[in-house]
């Protein structure tokens, strides 16, 4: 067992770019992902066909691979728009798109967990069901969240490695590179998997103080 | 002509038949109270006359006009309702919960809001908890907020649904006495509830439900000492 | 007379069961990366072939060793080859002395060297430099790959493929592609009707070894003994013009 922890060492650099550009990546993904997720988990809820909207996006993206999604974005879209698109838009698109379908679940189980008396209280005092979702059923139901929104953070951050199939150099991509120019796989994907696995428990530790923060207002 | 006027209510949910015509007015500054045994409509009734639930048939109106989709929301602006289990706006503090609809739904000034809901406040003996979360209070104190709450937005009608059965025994007296000063100023009210000592002493005339009919009703004299049917009778002489 | 029988009919059986694995010939283990054409790559059949598939295959027959040619990721070439999970390595792999810590070479067995690809249109880009401000495609981890990454000012875009790479000049999202000459070659041999062109020589040459364990002296002397009779005998040629014809 000859590991040269050294010769891995002198590539950590490369890796740090490959994982702040697989934070980007997925902080970016997840904001949209959360608008998407909210404007669709409502949509889900609706008793007008726009529910059937809803659930095909929601369905569709949870039923099919996320890489075959990325491959769908990248290869898929240039012949409908006539140009080709950059593997950071296209895995940006994507990565979007995913993310705010599970979101979308999150947002309708966050908001069918509000008890029906707030529903009927807000109603009864005359207000509308726009202004019930708005100030009364989404600012709790969003506090509620916060936990499997962190989750999603947290899946969404170690699935972005399949944009390494588009070549984006991000922190997979980075360590086949490093990987295949230094012959020492096992030292490189093992700083990888701890590279991960720090960003991951920080991410958990962020839900866990920003839940106790949201806890004290109440 | 009655504020509110209910002709043949039906309520089905499903198979389950549960308002089987209801016909009967409530007039201006009346007090009503609804007593029955557990699943004879009490709840039902009461909420349907906000639309809380749909009426399977009949009609309700209110102040003569029909009550429909369309009219709804303005309708309930004038129908304070207080819950069984207060249903306060847990994230926002009590003058919020106070403030939210008038500034929202009568576009009230927030100052003029806040004044409002300090003078309410001070009415049902919680002025020292304007600031409070509602998870700071005692049930009997929510309660309280939850009545400061509907009567912000100035109701024609409130309409109480149980009120006082999530309570603890040694708070319900601080919001019966709410109530009973409400009523004393000539509100208009429609009360669910199994306080009899409240419906004997307050009220104006007292409903019967049961199994979804509408058995009895009467002054609450009439109800308590001499009720004409078996089946009051039989109710009445379980839980008195 | 009949237990006599019966255990002559068991040493008999026995015998053939084992005598093929008494006369069979040693296994030589080779692995290559069979991503990159002509050198190897995975056919429409499923099956791995190429200019180093054969040259393994002649080298064990001349030396009387059966090979078994793998599959391997690139990265886990070296490894593989140091923890004895294979014997050898046939993949492209070009000699240098980083590598030459690690492993032995044998004899250089192919002269490859690089050149640019870019739109049959572009006579802009001549030479490596021509590169700086470009946005240059690569096969990944390879000579081209290392030759690009020095280029400064380069954006440097590593695929998996040649072919996806140079799809990608055709596509318009990079100007060029740095690839080994024969490997885009093998490439135009194949896709006359590719609007690409390459640009000649614009580095060294750059010789493939094959690859094997320091302490196997033995072997690598047989080895190149080998590699030096298939190219007197003519074989080697032969395996040259089977992948290289036309160029």
């Amino acid at each position: 067992m000859d590991f040269q922890w050294n010769l891995v060492w002198d590539s950590v650099p490369t890796l740090l770019d490959g994982a702040i550009l697989t934070l980007k990546l997925t902080t970016i993904a997840v904001s949209i992902g959360v608008v998407l997720g909210t404007v669709f988990g409502i949509m889900r809820l609706s008793r007008t066909p726009l529910r059937y909207l809803a659930v095909g996006y929601i369905d569709f993206i949870r039923g099919t691979p996320l890489l075959v999604q990325i491959f769908i974005i990248y290869y898929g879209m240039p012949p409908f728009i006539g140009t080709a698109i950059p593997p950071y838009i296209a895995a940006l698109i994507a990565l979007s798109i995913n993310s705010g379908a599970y979101v979308a679940e999150i947002v309708r189980a966050g908001i069918q967990s509000i008890e029906k008396g707030q529903t009927e209280a807000a109603l009864s005092l005359g207000l509308s069901s726009s202004a019930t979702m708005i100030h009364i059923i989404l600012p709790q139901a969003f506090k509620r969240i916060i936990p499997p929104l962190g989750n999603e953070f947290i899946a969404l951050l170690k699935d972005s490695s399949l944009v390494s199939a588009i070549a984006l150099e991000e922190l997979v991509r980075k360590a086949q590179i490093v990987a295949g120019r230094t012959f020492r796989p096992f030292e490189v994907w093992f700083v990888v998997a701890i590279m991960y696995l720090i960003m991951t428990v920080a991410v958990s530790r962020i839900v866990s103080i920003l839940e106790r923060r949201l806890r004290v207002g109440e | 002509m009655a504020i509110i006027e209910v002709t043949d209510l039906h309520k089905k949910f499903k198979d389950l038949h549960v308002l089987k015509g209801i016909t009967t007015n409530i007039e201006q500054g009346e007090v009503v109270v609804i007593i029955g045994p557990s699943g004879s409509g009490k709840s039902t009734f009461l909420r349907c006359l906000n639309f809380l639930e749909l009426p399977t048939s009949g009609e309700i109106r209110f102040e003569g006009n029909l009550i429909t989709h369309h009219n709804l929301q303005v309708v309930r602006r004038e129908m304070g309702m207080v819950f069984q289990r207060f249903n306060l706006f847990p994230h926002m503090r009590v003058i919020d919960n106070i403030t939210l609809a008038p500034r929202l739904v009568r576009k009230l000034d927030p100052d003029e809001a806040k004044g409002q809901a300090y003078a309410l406040l001070e009415r049902v003996g919680l002025s020292d908890k304007a600031n409070a979360f509602p998870d700071q209070l005692s049930g009997g104190q929510q309660q309280r907020v939850a009545i400061a709450r509907a009567l912000a937005m100035r109701p024609k009608v409130m309409l109480f649904d149980e009120p006082t059965s999530a309570l603890d025994p040694e708070m319900i007296g601080e919001v019966l006495d709410v109530m009973k000063s409400l009523a004393a100023d000539g509100m208009t009210m429609v009360v669910v509830t199994h306080e009899m000592g409240f419906a004997r002493e307050v009220s104006d005339r007292v409903i019967f439900l049961d199994d979804g009919m509408l058995v009895e009703e009467n002054k609450p004299d009439q109800i308590f000492g001499d009720p004409q049917h078996p089946r009051t009778k039989s109710f009445l002489s379980k839980i008195l | 007379m009949k237990k006599l029988a019966l255990v002559g009919l068991m040493l008999v059986v026995f015998l053939g069961t084992v005598s093929p694995v008494l006369a069979q010939k040693p296994v030589l283990k080779v692995a290559a990366d069979c991503a990159f054409v002509p050198f190897e790559f995975v056919d429409e059949n499923n099956k791995i072939v190429g200019f180093d598939v054969d040259l393994a295959m002649a080298i064990g027959e001349a030396i009387g060793y059966e090979v078994q040619f793998l599959n391997l990721a690139w990265e886990g070439l070296i490894p593989s080859l140091l923890n004895k999970n294979i014997d050898m390595i046939a993949s492209g792999m070009s000699i240098t002395e980083e590598r030459a810590k690690q492993v032995n070479f044998s004899d250089p067995y192919f002269t490859s060297v690089l050149t640019i690809v870019v739109h049959k249109n572009n006579n802009d880009i001549k030479t490596l430099d021509d590169l700086a401000g470009k946005k240059v495609g690569v096969q990944i981890n390879t000579t081209g790959d290392f030759a690009a990454s020095e280029i400064d000012g380069a954006k440097v875009s590593r695929y998996n493929t040649v072919p996806e790479t140079l799809q990608n000049i055709v596509l318009g999202i990079i100007d060029a592609a740095v690839i080994d000459m024969p490997v885009a070659d093998a490439f135009f041999a194949a896709n006359p009707n590719a609007p690409l062109k390459h640009v000649g020589k614009v580095s060294e040459d750059d010789y493939f070894g094959l690859a094997i364990r320091k302490e196997d002296t033995e072997l690598l002397a047989k080895v190149n003994a080998a590699l030096k009779q298939l190219k007197e005998d003519g074989t080697y040629d032969k395996i040259y013009n089977k992948w290289f014809s036309g160029m």
